[in-house]
């Protein structure tokens, strides 16, 4: 029984926030002896009897701060209990019509509260900020999971809207710490950030990220470096960043973070650098126009399934097995949320297939526009399919106006001689032709 | 003090958002105008009753216009506040520049007063049990909300400021008194407006019927005219000026043949905004609702008011989310092109995240999403093609931003053809009516000056633009055209 309460002073005395927020995770350790060690009336005396002497560990905990520390281990109990328990005893309409996980989103939400105010009110120091961040953590796991059984039943599911609002709270308690740096909450910002992110993601609110970014970046002056925060709440931090930068198609800047994101992942993490890499690569397409390479792939199974067949089309110039693999993986990237910038890739399998009439015409500079309408003909109707497709002249002429205006070809089209005049050197820029 | 009408006892259900001024001082209502009438019944035996004073004239028309129709029972009640008006006005020194024709009736204004009050009484603790019980949920979920907190701390607290707001009352008294004269001025004002429309019936009638209406019950209206105003409620609606669902239908029938045969667009969304009120407020949600949203849809893009459409748009997809059925393909594929004319890169992923395998096959989202996939591959051709080919309503919807895509094309074709082009080949491809309306087009962008008439080789003149020099034109006007898109009450 009195297991947890020492394991709890032991990390308290030794300053280890890590254990200590290990500790006060429901689901990172088997706390069943512990939530029925004691029941609602008698918690509040046994708890203060077990801290007993605990402002003498001199970590920064006062007197105050023990104060803090009973209001906190008795809401972790209350969600312990909460898990704990489950249904028995439970009497009908108690606590309304919440369901198991809407309960235990409910009392993490109070120790979440309860936690925070022990920054605010109570002096905890800054070391403790891993318990911040675990009960951040479960309090956003809580929250999908109460989602999720409130829309089995038909409810309106809202829990992870309020985790979000929970979250911005404890993102500013970190943010707007004014302590000197060594001892500033500020340490936390990111984390919290990226639990934010996820969330904001999650709900479909991504617009809702800028806010956090715009916040971010109106206190940087007070703030210590990126690099000086660990790695992994850079990388996780680098990728959303560039993940949101990728939405509002600023290729560039979003290509920049991701690349950053990449560098610092971890090795023996490939499905974050997948993670990465899915927005990475339409990315660099965007920009660069240049297709990973299959030694990329060989490293990336699933990216290889998901960017393989396209890259193979947009190689060849091929418009109809182009526009089939889009179609057949539409789901999957509109789940990812790539299928719009993918799309645009279409322009360079484009590109490439009129760079082939270029070259099967030996490179002369003027070439019919019919033979461009040609060979579009051939690539809509694919490799494999059966009748080629007859492409209205006007329409050859507006793709290739779209060309030489994105700067993708060099060149002008002569609508009287049906001719495109294309230019004597670099006619595809970046191609070598 | 009478009872107040029964109906109102449900009128707090929740159909509208009541706008009640000035709630945080609310506690002293009932003193201050207990102590306004005692004020006045002390004032008049002296003031009123004197011979000296003058009355203006429309004054005097004001005083037998109360007592013109009035019943015996409500007389003594009328009288003390036909007093109290008429002493306020003196001792205010306003007597003469009042505009006694727009004055409220005292009669109106003690029903109003009684109103108020009785939704007083529902809050108080004599209300009848299905009420309190109500009461009783809502500071539950108050002490679930301060969860951990001590509840008697936050008592403390309203009874404090209860007391505050008690104190204050005498001296807020006079302003009090100018902000409900300021209030009935409006009331009048509203009140004009719906007399203009609806003939006034008789209260007592129905009522009785009425006696036994509950909060849990939307409130059924019983106005019989077909043709209402559109007015933005700011309290309880009253049921004499609600159309009841059999009326409403008429109502839809009726403005559909006005609309055919008048195009009176104003008149029409005005009326429809009032249907619309009329079945939010009574909570009616059914296929008719769909339809009535779904028409005056469409006409708000006839008209290309988009903000209306755009109301209706959400409420639909709401409707359709609970499961009632209308035209929700064809809407999905005005939403389509919505997101289009907004450049909404984010909802448009996640709508089409949601069009399952049938929406796709439909005709209407399938012109849609071509649309998006035209626009996507700057294909203006095929865009054009389509515009031109636009099923149901979504040319107009279209019309938004073809003007738009026309820019964008004419920016990527004056930087691709050279040295010039034809402006049929220009009337073609950007889809317009006629060569004239091409030449207008871009005359109103400033490419007045690179218009010219031209003969060619083989002896056919032809008008032509300098793309060369148009070229810097159109890139600008499309920088401009994309940089700020309204979007109008955007979802």
């Amino acid at each position: 029984m009195s297991l947890f309460y020492n394991s709890f002073r032991n990390y308290l005395a030794t300053a280890d926030g890590r254990g200590l927020g290990n500790l006060l995770s429901p689901t990172n350790s088997d706390h069943n002896s512990f939530a029925f060690s004691t029941n609602h009336s008698q918690i509040r005396s046994q708890v203060q009897n077990e801290l007993y002497g605990i402002s003498s560990f001199r970590n920064g905990i006062t007197d105050k701060g023990k104060n803090g520390w009973i209001d906190a281990v008795v809401a972790f109990w209350e969600v312990v209990y909460e898990l704990e328990r489950g249904d028995t005893g439970r009497r009908m309409g108690e606590d309304g019509d919440l369901g198991y996980w809407g309960r235990a989103y409910a009392k993490q939400s109070v120790y979440t509260t309860v936690i925070a105010r022990g920054f605010t009110s109570h002096g905890w120091p800054n070391w403790l900020l891993p318990v911040v961040y675990t009960a951040c953590r479960n309090l956003r796991q809580f929250a999908i999971s109460a989602d999720e059984e409130d829309k089995r039943e038909g409810k309106d599911a809202s829990k992870l809207e309020d985790c979000a609002r929970h979250l911005n709270k404890m993102f500013t308690l970190c943010l707007a710490d004014r302590a000197p740096m060594e001892e500033s909450r500020k340490w936390g910002t990111y984390y919290i950030v990226n639990l934010l992110f996820k969330t904001y993601f999650k709900l479909n609110a991504i617009t809702l990220c800028k806010n956090v970014i715009r916040a971010l970046s109106a206190t940087t002056t007070e703030m210590p470096p990126l690099d000086a925060f660990p790695k992994s709440h850079i990388v996780t931090f680098k990728y959303y960043v560039g993940v949101i930068h990728f939405l509002e198609e600023d290729y560039v800047t979003s290509e920049t973070h991701l690349t950053a994101a990449l560098q610092l992942c971890r090795r023996d993490c490939p499905t974050n650098q997948e993670h990465i890499l899915t927005y990475l690569i339409p990315a660099h397409l965007m920009t660069t126009h240049q297709l990973p390479t299959s030694t990329l792939f060989q490293n990336y199974p699933r990216l290889k399934h998901l960017f393989g067949p396209l890259c193979r089309c947009i190689k060849s110039g091929n418009l109809g097995a182009f526009d089939a693999a889009l179609e057949a993986n539409e789901d999957e990237y509109v789940r990812r949320r790539i299928y719009l910038t993918l799309e645009r890739a279409r322009d360079i399998a484009l590109r490439n297939l009129f760079r082939r009439v270029f070259l099967l015409g030996e490179k002369k500079t003027r070439v019919p526009v019919e033979e461009f309408r040609r060979a579009m003909g051939f690539a809509v109707a694919g490799k494999e399919g059966g009748t080629r497709k007859e492409c209205e002249p006007e329409e050859v002429e507006c793709l290739l106006a779209g060309m030489i205006y994105k700067g993708l070809m060099k060149g002008y089209i002569s609508r009287e001689k049906g001719m495109v005049v294309l230019s004597n050197k670099e006619a595809f820029p970046g191609t070598g032709v | 003090m009478a009872a107040p009408p029964p109906w109102r006892s449900g009128a707090a259900s929740n159909g509208y958002t009541s706008v009640e001024a000035r709630r945080s001082f609310a506690a002293p209502r009932t003193v201050g105008s207990s102590t306004t009438t005692t004020t006045a019944a002390a004032t008049s035996p002296t003031g009123g009753g004197a011979a000296k004073t003058t009355f203006p004239d429309p004054l005097k028309q004001y005083v037998a216009r109360t007592f013109e129709n009035i019943a015996e029972a409500d007389k003594k009640d009328v009288e003390i506040e036909l007093k109290r008006i008429i002493t306020d006005a003196f001792n205010e020194k306003v007597v003469w520049s009042i505009n006694w024709d727009e004055m409220p009736l005292p009669q109106v204004i003690l029903q109003k007063r009684r109103n108020s009050q009785g939704q007083q009484v529902t809050n108080s603790d004599k209300s009848p049990p299905l009420k309190s019980f109500g009461k009783f949920s809502i500071s539950d979920t108050k002490k679930r909300k301060s969860a951990g907190d001590d509840t008697t701390i936050t008592n403390k607290y309203t009874e404090r400021s209860d007391k505050k707001a008690r104190q204050q009352s005498p001296y807020t008294g006079f302003s009090d008194k100018l902000s409900q004269r300021d209030k009935e001025k409006r009331a009048t004002r509203f009140a004009k407006e719906l007399r203009a429309v609806t003939p006034p019936i008789e209260r007592n009638i129905n009522s009785t019927t009425h006696m036994d209406i509950d909060v849990a019950q939307p409130l059924v209206g019983r106005c019989m005219t077909l043709e209402k105003r559109y007015l933005r409620l700011t309290s309880a609606p009253d049921p004499d000026n609600v159309r009841p669902l059999h009326v409403l239908e008429k109502t839809l029938e009726l403005l559909k043949k006005k609309w055919r045969e008048e195009q009176n667009y104003a008149y029409i969304c005005d009326q429809f905004k009032s249907l619309r009120q009329d079945l939010t407020v009574q909570h009616i949600k059914t296929e008719f609702t769909v339809s009535v949203y779904e028409i005056h849809a469409r006409i708000a893009l006839e008209k290309g008011d988009l903000g209306e459409y755009n109301q209706c748009q959400s409420q639909l997809a709401n409707l359709y989310a609970e499961g009632f059925t209308g035209q929700e393909e064809e809407f999905k594929a005005y939403r389509i092109l919505y997101l289009l004319h907004t450049c909404n890169r984010a909802d448009m992923n996640e709508l089409l995240a949601i069009l399952t395998p049938t929406d796709k096959q439909h005709p209407n989202i399938q012109h849609s999403l071509q649309v998006r996939s035209a626009l996507a591959a700057g294909n203006y051709h095929k865009f054009f093609r389509l515009y031109l080919d636009a099923p149901s309503m979504g040319g107009y919807l279209m019309d938004s931003f073809a003007g738009r895509e026309r820019i964008a094309a004419l920016a990527c074709i004056c930087r691709a053809y050279r040295p010039d082009i034809d402006i049929r080949f220009l009337t073609e491809e950007l889809g317009f009516e006629s060569d004239k309306e091409c030449v207008e087009f871009l005359c109103d962008h400033g490419a007045e000056e690179l218009i010219q008439q031209k003969v060619l080789d083989n002896g056919t003149t032809s008008i032509r633009l300098n793309t060369q020099k148009a070229s810097p034109i159109f890139e600008q006007a499309k920088q401009n055209a994309f940089k700020k898109v309204d979007i109008k009450g955007q979802l």
